[in-house]
């Protein structure tokens, strides 16, 4: 060797600094990253979690959960004392201080109240989605990873799913209302003036019309429910690809049919999976505003969904109060000032301790999943 | 030659790596034990054993490649690369490697050009004239007997070519940094045998300039190309020699059993 | 009856026919469930072209009628009109930003002593005005009250006083001087406080003098602006007539569709004495066809008149702009004057090229279809709901959803590949498992839910942070909108930071190890490796990535629609960078804003579907091409 010494460095390696400062520049932007992140929940949280938790016992404000949404007043009485009255308990107000004068009136739309609402309908919605969701979306893939063979059907199956996946929501959302709300058929004895089509059914004057849903619970479960299929079926397709194949062959071995495999050796191993990450498919539908604009939500509504129906059934045509609509419009319609703070943080809180809530379950349970299921 | 004439300098100049006691683990698994071995310089010196015996370990060990192996680490021992102990904390780690190339067991060239793989050293070291890159590439292609094949697409893929010429291509890349020992760690194990035979060709060739080690489990190779062989045998050194001694009259009953092929 | 068990030529053996069946069945009905996923995907494109391609033909009328009409016509004068007012404007912003400008720190003084005083007399004003209707009423409540109220106006004052805002440009002395006189206060003192007087005082005695030395400029001005009055007077009289003539063709147009529907309802009806008495309503409904050539006519005749105003109007321009000082002080005001500097000669020139457009310019000419496409694609207006004409141009959409996408990306990309390579390569493995999960925490946040973030928090920070005079350097600072392009890419980035950085990770992690140790073993340090090894062998990866956080950023609504601002124009480049901090609407948000207010299969209505086609195409393009770039990697 020409001259050993040289492999002492004298100092600091080569390049030192320069990788000092790399790592740094890359980390400060990670952490920048994390930062950011963990002081908008933080101001999130500092201005929501009072509405919600209280110091005394139940500790929980339950009347923010369950109460209506009404309009907000504010006003001063006589003795310049001010009152924050959501509408139903200010006329109740008004009526116990008969032409007593109130100042300073101001009213706040949708921020009296509790959020019972939305809370309810996106709880509808998202059931209503992930019920069709998971239905279709399992039964496709199972057709996906046990049935199918190369074939141009398979091909075209697969492209519309990678296609369907990057849809904007927006586009879903004009989608279900151009489809769910204005043209899917509906068996009725009065079509509208829009419907595009009309089968007599020769029952009574029962018809077929493709008229809609209108802008119905369905709607929107149905609007919401195309939009994350291509989620499950990937999911589901993964989960159930991730079941060994001796399991079924030792199945088809011993004379089962294919059916039979599937029933019982390849849906009770895979059915964990499945239910897991439809969890993390549950945070989208729950979290998506556009594609219910216009197929479900409505900004203000008195009744809960049930109430006032005159069979169980109006429950799906009628339309519903959604939470992240409900943020929209206390995010966009009214002007933000100290009165309407508690119902926009609060309802912002709720909503992602929901969503959040969500997404660490199904990550512990992928985690537990993981670490259970292993062959 | 300049060793012909420092011949009696000191013994740094005919040893070119000296392990003294070196025990090796991974966390707390064991891999070497007090391994004590002089590796001569400009000779092909082989590691032979079954799987698992600890032979890449101890090559590894000599660029301090294991380093990149989360919890290795050496328990214990030193060894010398023409003097230096190459453990210390001052050591320059990439000069060391720069002087102990490394071929590995699966040829890597990167998704670069031919030409970009071989002068990728170079650049690394701050070489960015053109025509001090175009001399080490062709001196570095025809030292790994790849220059005729390839001399008319220096710039396409290194992917497009044959498994033997991409690991003569690994081959060219490491002594493109002109290094003083070559560490091959069972090169020839994902080729043909006429890829194979080549390489074994190349390696005629190459020891007249470089020390090279060699890890193999192909025991007709070593006696095809080693100088001097050595037995390793769970972790431990068995026997070290000449090759032809070590085939023909092994001292140790485990070497005996093991080149006959009754185990490994 | 026994069970027959023994296979006949009917039934053929036990297996077969176990298999066949029902074993079909359930495949077709999971194959038909697969099948429905391009069902969707069809009905997707089937009813967007459905709505949408009707978009064309509609237009095409609309812009015939505004031709016939002779809106158009109007138009061409309307243009300079509109063009010397923004002309004027500019010239009178220049104007004030040079005084605003000069005595930039008496402005200054004035508004924090005013905001001190605002600040308390907002917090007290309320029960200032129930004490003073008190004592006006001569309510005979008593004194009890009054002291409840005085004793409450105590506490707010004493409230106000503790959190009064900050004046860097006002001494201690002032300070305490203009504390102590609000604290003097009685609740029955009317008025601002001394120092407030005298500071707005000091102000407009600041501003006169600064007006002195540009006196003169400011009549150029007045006079630039006063040529205008013929120009205006004249669009103003020929608006009228087009109007009317315009709401005649579309009564009439509105009267056919009707009569037309008549007639399809009278062909379809059964009964012979119904499809009689509709055809009855048909023939009664055929209306009077409106009278377009008189009132065209009677417009034509102020061709001369029209050329007339507009040379009168270039001629005086012409003379009053030679007039404009060459710069000015004040680096704002200059900036305002070099671009009505810039602009003038455009001004003029439109005004000499008017004449040969008016001459030249006919009623009958035909509209094509393609005018209508052209229309769309090239329009720098959408319009709608407007008196006048609706105008659905797409470029101010689609010029800030890529301007939105470009701050998104610009902020994304950096952060979200840094922050993947950091991972990857150099973090311990405490940091990967701190680090990951929150940042894919951050993709679980509902996008409404960062709307709402950008409206009530970011945004106020971002409008805080721009008055700060140390940051005044920054163009476009101090902003005028807390919403705006660049709030809504910050935001936009932060959604799609995760996006990229798990993909970005994944495809960092898929470099085979083998050539980070052959790089090592080569001699090459970390950060060697790292860049011109690993990098490399990741980039389409990376490229992948990122081209799938373009298209989630182009195709998210809720957080444009709550946070770009909403202003239907094309931004103005002129401000340089500045222009990232305008307001500005996006292709998603026209969308979810408009749909729910349009007619029902109105033109209006399939616009909205032809933005969704848009958009559709665009975004299933840049995802069609980070798969390619995908399956080259994985390849």
């Amino acid at each position: 060797m020409l001259n050993p010494e040289l492999l002492i460095r004298k100092g600091l390696p080569k390049g030192h600094f320069k990788d000092r400062i790399v790592r740094w520049i890359l980390g400060a932007t990670t952490y920048a990253i994390v930062i950011i992140a963990a002081l908008l929940f933080l101001k999130i949280i500092k201005d929501g979690a009072p509405v919600i938790f209280t110091s005394k016992a139940p500790f929980v404000n339950f009347e923010f959960l369950l109460d209506k949404n009404e309009t907000l007043h504010v006003f001063d009485d006589a003795q310049g004392v001010r009152h924050q009255l959501p509408a139903s308990a200010y006329n109740d107000y008004l009526k116990g201080h008969n032409g007593v004068p109130i100042y300073n009136q101001q009213t706040f739309s949708y921020s009296g109240g509790g959020i019972v609402g939305p809370i309810v309908g996106t709880a509808l919605l998202t059931i209503g989605s992930m019920v069709l969701a998971l239905f279709f979306g399992v039964c496709a893939a199972i057709y996906l990873s046990e049935y199918a063979k190369q074939s141009p059907f398979i091909h075209a199956v697969r492209l519309a799913i990678l296609n369907l996946a990057g849809i904007p929501s927006i586009v879903f959302g004009l989608f279900g209302f151009s489809v769910f709300v204005l043209a899917v058929p509906v068996i009725t004895s009065a079509p509208s003036d829009r419907s595009w089509l009309t089968i007599p059914l020769f029952i009574g004057d029962m018809v077929v019309s493709f008229q809609g849903w209108n802008s119905s619970l369905i709607a929107g479960c149905a609007t919401l429910a195309c939009m994350i299929l291509p989620v499950i079926i990937t999911a589901s397709e993964e989960s159930l690809r991730a079941v060994p194949q001796g399991f079924r062959d030792a199945s088809l071995a011993m004379g089962a049919t294919r059916w039979q495999t599937i029933r019982t050796c390849v849906l009770p191993f895979s059915l964990p999976g499945i239910l897991t990450s439809s969890l993390l498919a549950i945070t989208r539908v729950a979290g998506e505003t556009a594609p219910i604009m216009f197929t479900a939500a409505v900004a203000a509504k008195d009744d809960l969904p049930w109430e006032s129906l005159a069979n169980p059934w109006d429950l799906l045509s009628s339309q519903v109060q959604a939470l992240p609509y409900h943020i929209y419009t206390l995010a966009a319609r009214i002007p933000s000032s100290e009165y309407t703070q508690r119902a926009q943080y609060g309802s912002v809180f709720v909503f992602i301790l929901l969503v959040m809530s969500l997404s660490v379950g199904s990550m512990l349970l992928r985690a537990k999943l993981r670490s259970r299921l292993k062959w | 030659m300049v060793t012909d004439l420092t011949e009696t300098t000191s013994n740094s100049e005919t040893t070119a790596i000296e392990i003294r006691d070196l025990s090796f683990a991974y966390h707390e698994k064991p891999a070497l034990h007090e391994i004590t071995l002089d590796i001569p310089a400009r000779q092909i010196t082989a590691f032979i054993g079954p799987s698992g015996c600890g032979k890449s370990t101890l090559l590894r060990c000599f660029n301090r490649i294991n380093d990149r192996i989360p919890g290795a680490h050496l328990t214990a021992g030193t060894i010398h690369i023409h003097g230096i102990e190459i453990n210390r904390p001052d050591i320059d780690l990439q000069e060391l490697r720069r002087r102990v190339g490394m071929v590995f067991q699966k040829y890597n060239p990167f998704k670069k050009s031919i030409y970009e793989n071989v002068v990728f050293s170079l650049r690394l070291a701050g070489i960015h004239q053109r025509s001090a890159l175009d001399d080490s590439a062709e001196m570095a292609l025809q030292s790994a007997a790849l220059w005729d094949e390839v001399k008319d697409r220096l710039h396409s893929s290194a992917l497009g070519l044959s498994g033997g010429q991409q690991q003569r291509l690994c081959i060219a890349r490491a002594i493109a940094n002109q290094p003083d020992i070559l560490l091959m760690d069972e090169p020839c194990a994902a080729l043909d045998p006429t890829a194979t035979l080549k390489i074994e060709e190349l390696l005629h060739q190459l020891k007249e300039q470089y020390t090279i080690v060699i890890v193999t489990h192909n025991m007709a190779q070593a006696t095809r190309c080693a100088d001097l062989t050595a037995f390793l045998y769970l972790g431990k050194l068995i026997e070290i020699g000449p090759t032809l001694e070590i085939f023909s009259t092994p001292k140790d009953p485990k070497t005996l059993s093991y080149i006959s092929g009754s185990f490994g | 009856m026994p069970i027959e068990i023994s296979p006949s030529p009917e039934n053929p053996h036990r297996f077969q026919r176990r298999g066949f069946s029902c074993e079909r069945a359930i495949k077709y009905f999971f194959a038909s469930n697969a099948g429905l996923t391009l069902v969707i995907l069809l009905l997707i494109i089937v009813f967007l072209l459905k709505e949408g391609l009707g978009f064309f033909p509609g237009y095409r009328r609309e812009l015939e009628i505004y031709r016939i009409a002779g809106l158009e016509f109007v138009d061409i004068s309307r243009k300079n009109l509109t063009a010397h007012e923004q002309l004027s404007s500019v010239l009178n912003r220049a104007y004030f930003a040079q005084i605003n400008g000069q005595c930039a720190r008496e402005l200054k003084r004035s508004q924090e002593a005013a905001a001190v005083f605002n600040a308390f007399s907002d917090q007290t004003s309320a029960t200032r005005e129930l004490i003073a209707n008190h004592e006006a009423t001569g309510m005979d409540r008593g004194s009890e009250m009054l002291a409840t109220l005085n004793n409450n106006h105590a506490c707010q004052k004493q409230k106000a006083l503790d959190s009064l805002p900050l004046t860097p440009h006002l001494s201690d002395t002032e300070r305490a001087e203009l504390i102590e006189s609000i604290r003097a206060r009685d609740v029955t003192t009317v008025g601002d406080p001394p120092l407030v007087t005298a500071l707005a005082q000091q102000y407009a005695s600041a501003q006169q003098q600064c007006a002195m030395p540009i006196a003169e400029w400011r009549s150029v001005i007045d006079s630039f602006e006063a040529a205008g009055a013929d120009l205006s007077a004249l669009v103003t009289e020929m608006t009228d007539a087009v109007t009317t003539t315009k709401e005649a063709i579309q009564n009439n147009d509105i009267l056919e569709n009707d009569r037309k529907s008549l007639l399809a309802a009278a062909a379809n009806a059964k009964d012979p004495s119904e499809r009689q008495k509709l055809m009855a309503e048909a023939r009664d409904s055929l209306a009077e066809k409106p009278d377009i050539e008189g009132p065209m006519q009677s417009l034509m005749l102020r061709k001369p008149d029209c050329i007339a105003t507009h040379a009168a109007l270039r001629q005086a321009c012409e003379g009053i702009l030679a007039m404009l000082p060459p710069s000015l002080s004040q680096s704002d005001a200059n900036r305002l004057l070099l671009a009505a500097r810039k602009a003038s000669p455009l001004f003029l020139e439109a005004l000499t090229g008017t004449s040969q457009q008016i001459t030249q310019w006919r009623h009958d000419k035909p509209v094509p279809l393609s005018d209508s496409i052209r229309s769309f694609l090239t329009g720098k207006d959408w319009v709608t709901g407007g008196a006048w004409q609706d105008f659905y141009g797409i470029l101010p959409l689609l010029a800030g959803s890529l301007m939105i996408s470009m701050v998104a990306l610009c902020l994304a990309i950096p952060a979200g590949v840094g922050a993947a390579i950091y991972i990857n390569q150099f973090a311990s493995p405490v940091e990967q498992a701190v680090v990951k999960p929150v940042i894919e925490f951050i993709a679980a946040i509902p996008s409404v839910v960062l709307g709402f973030i950008g409206i009530l928090i970011f945004g106020t920070i971002l409008r805080d942070l721009s008055q700060l005079d140390g940051l005044a350097w920054v163009p476009g600072f101090p902003i005028e909108e807390r919403l705006n392009i660049f709030t809504a890419g910050c935001l936009l980035a932060l959604m799609s930071i995760p996006t990229i950085f798990s993909l970005a990770e994944d495809a960092l992690n898929n470099v085979p190890a083998a050539f980070s140790e052959a790089s090592d073993a080569l001699g090459a340090s970390r950060i060697q490796t790292t860049f011109r090894v690993i990098i490399p062998a990741a980039f389409s990866g990376i490229l992948a990535a990122v081209l799938l956080g373009l298209g989630r950023v182009i195709g998210e609504t809720m957080v444009v629609l709550l946070v770009a601002g909403n202003r239907i124009k094309i931004p103005d480049f002129s401000a340089g960078l500045g222009t990232f901090f305008q307001p500005s609407h996006t292709l998603t948000g026209i969308i979810a804003q408009e749909l729910g207010e349009v007619p029902l299969g109105s033109v209006h209505y399939r616009a909205l579907f032809v933005v969704g086609i848009l958009l559709f195409a665009v975004v299933l393009g840049i995802n069609a091409t980070a798969h390619k770039f995908v399956n080259r990697t994985t390849n």
